[in-house]
């Protein structure tokens, strides 16, 4: 017993940072219909401004996160400008091309200027554990479950109480009738770039002190945040949220009590029997709903 | 002076001319209305006067202000409304919320007052008992009076209406002019309307301008218009154009 909560609160916190991942290709999915190819390069880039900041910087922990998440902001603005604004006319696969070019570039990147070492991202509740009903729980797993549920409760409010939240979703509705009704839609979709790629900062900051922060993490994320899309619901926030949980869980209980050479199989055998059965996912909408 | 004032516009879409040399002006209040068959361009024409199309040639003055080249989004804050043929309200947004983005870009306003905001415009259209109804559970003339109501949100000087009554029945109809009227005396608020329904247009028309492939073929009173030769021969054909409409 004590074993399995510990592995369920380590893959509660592995399926928050596949959550969040999948929320930020959500987002970006719903609002510019962009199938965003280098969200794990996204989780990836925030790893790295973490360790950029902390590790090689020296800064201090808040400095440090704050740091990074700016970061993260201001290449989601550049990615607006840069990928996206030139692209949003194209077909959807010049725009897929263009976001699978971005990825290899940034995993290049990262690639010349950290270099192909792994680092070691510190939590700020390095080595400190709880005793749950016998279960050593590490507290890094616990704030990231937190601060993820944080997350996801102000990302409620911002789309349901607030007139940003809610001219955000009438822009990933309808771009015509939202300029119609004065909003202004560049700078309402440079803004759900900024959320999604801070978001993955999140996520990459989360992550860093799991794994070792290694320039080819990003792919593995994105394959997990995909298989978490597709099982929720492509589309779906909701959806985002339960797949990113499942695919986390299967993936530590998985290789706690199956093998951990077919960890993998379970969720992405998953994602396979959804494609078949039920491709719309848990809380997917109909194709048709989309207009 | 008019309040919104198009000169000399002209729309080429490759080979096909859908606007040659169009003139129109609409003053503070004014009713008008622009007719003509189908493929006339009368959408184009809204089109064009919103931003969403470029026109190839000709100028578009908002109160005496030069917007030709404005962004739609500017076109609406300077007080340019307009409603789509067939609705286009956010379906996975609420009633009041559909209303809150036409308020959304009021300055220096809290979401909670913005929502009050848009609470009191659907009062205003009796349409309060809606607010927090989904837009899929509205039957269709409701769904058409909250885009009415939306539109109105964004407190335009200038409403484009396309095409309101299609697929109203007539009691509905009647429940639509008789807001339009008031909206337009109470507001000041000057309208300008596509629509098919000749009985609709000449009970609240001051003005009607006639469009037939891409021209404007006619203008004036809805009496003059009735009278015009060319608005029959555009209708019926030119064998009909003394059948005394």
């Amino acid at each position: 017993m004590a074993d399995f909560i510990q592995l369920l609160m380590n893959g509660l916190a592995l399926g928050s940072v596949y959550a969040l991942a999948a929320i930020g290709f959500v987002i970006v999915y719903s609002a510019t219909g962009v199938v965003n190819f280098a969200a794990g390069q996204f989780v990836m880039l925030g790893t790295f401004a973490g360790v950029a900041t902390l590790v090689n910087g020296g800064w201090s922990l808040p400095a440090g996160y704050l740091g990074a998440l700016a970061a993260m902001a201001l290449f989601g603005a550049l990615f607006y400008a840069v990928v996206y604004l030139p692209l949003r006319n194209s077909p959807a696969v010049t725009m897929i091309i263009g976001t699978v070019a971005i990825g290899i570039t940034l995993q290049n990147a990262a690639l010349l200027g950290f270099g192909s070492w792994p680092f070691r991202l510190v939590s700020p509740f390095e080595g400190m554990t709880v005793d749950i009903a016998g279960a050593v729980v590490p507290v890094h797993a616990i704030a990231v479950v937190v601060t993820t549920a944080v997350l996801i409760g102000l990302l409620w409010l911002l789309f349901n109480r607030t007139t940003l939240g809610i001219a955000m979703r009438a822009v990933a509705q309808d771009l015509v009738a939202a300029r119609l009704m004065g909003l202004k839609v560049g700078a309402l979709l440079a803004f759900t770039w900024i959320l999604a790629a801070v978001l993955a900062g999140v996520a990459g900051l989360m992550l860093g002190p799991m794994w070792f922060a290694d320039v080819n993490m990003g792919d593995p994320i994105a394959l997990k945040a995909f298989a978490a899309t597709i099982i929720g619901g492509f589309g779906s926030l909701p959806g985002a949220i339960a797949g990113g949980l499942f695919v986390g869980l299967t993936e530590v209980l998985g290789a706690a009590y199956v093998s951990s050479a077919y960890k993998d199989l379970i969720a992405f055998g998953a994602m396979i029997l959804f494609l078949l059965l039920r491709p719309q996912g848990v809380f997917g909408e109909r194709i048709q709903d989309r207009g | 002076m008019s309040i919104l004032r198009a000169e000399g516009i002209s729309k080429r879409f490759g080979g096909l001319l859908a606007l040659s040399d169009i003139d129109i002006r609409v003053e503070e209040g004014e009713f008008v209305a622009l007719i003509g068959p189908n493929g006339a361009g009368k959408s184009t024409l809204l089109n064009v006067l919103t931003g969403l199309t470029p026109p190839t040639a000709g100028h578009i003055a908002l109160d005496g202000r030069d917007i030709t080249h404005a962004s739609t989004h500017a076109r609406v804050r300077a007080g340019l409304g307009r409603t789509f043929q067939r609705g286009r309200l956010f379906g996975r947004l609420s009633v009041i919320e559909n209303v809150m983005t036409g308020v959304a870009n009021r300055p220096g306003r809290s979401g909670r007052e913005l929502r009050e905001l848009a609470r009191a415009q659907l009062a205003r259209m009796g349409l309060e008992r809606f607010a927090e109804h989904a837009i899929g559970s509205l039957s269709y003339g409701n769904s058409r009076m909250v885009e009415l109501t939306r539109a109105l949100a964004c407190e335009p000087r200038v409403l484009l209406l396309d095409e309101p009554a299609a697929g109203l029945n007539s009691g509905e109809v009647e429940d639509l002019m008789t807001r339009l009227r008031a909206i337009s005396t109470e507001r000041r608020l000057a309208i300008v309307l596509i629509e098919h329904n000749m009985g609709m247009v000449m009970r609240l028309a001051q003005r009607i301008v006639v469009l037939n492939f891409g021209s404007r073929i006619a203008e004036g009173t809805p009496a003059a218009v009735q009278a015009d030769p060319a608005v029959l021969a555009a209708y019926l054909g030119e064998g009909f154009s003394h059948a005394g409409l």
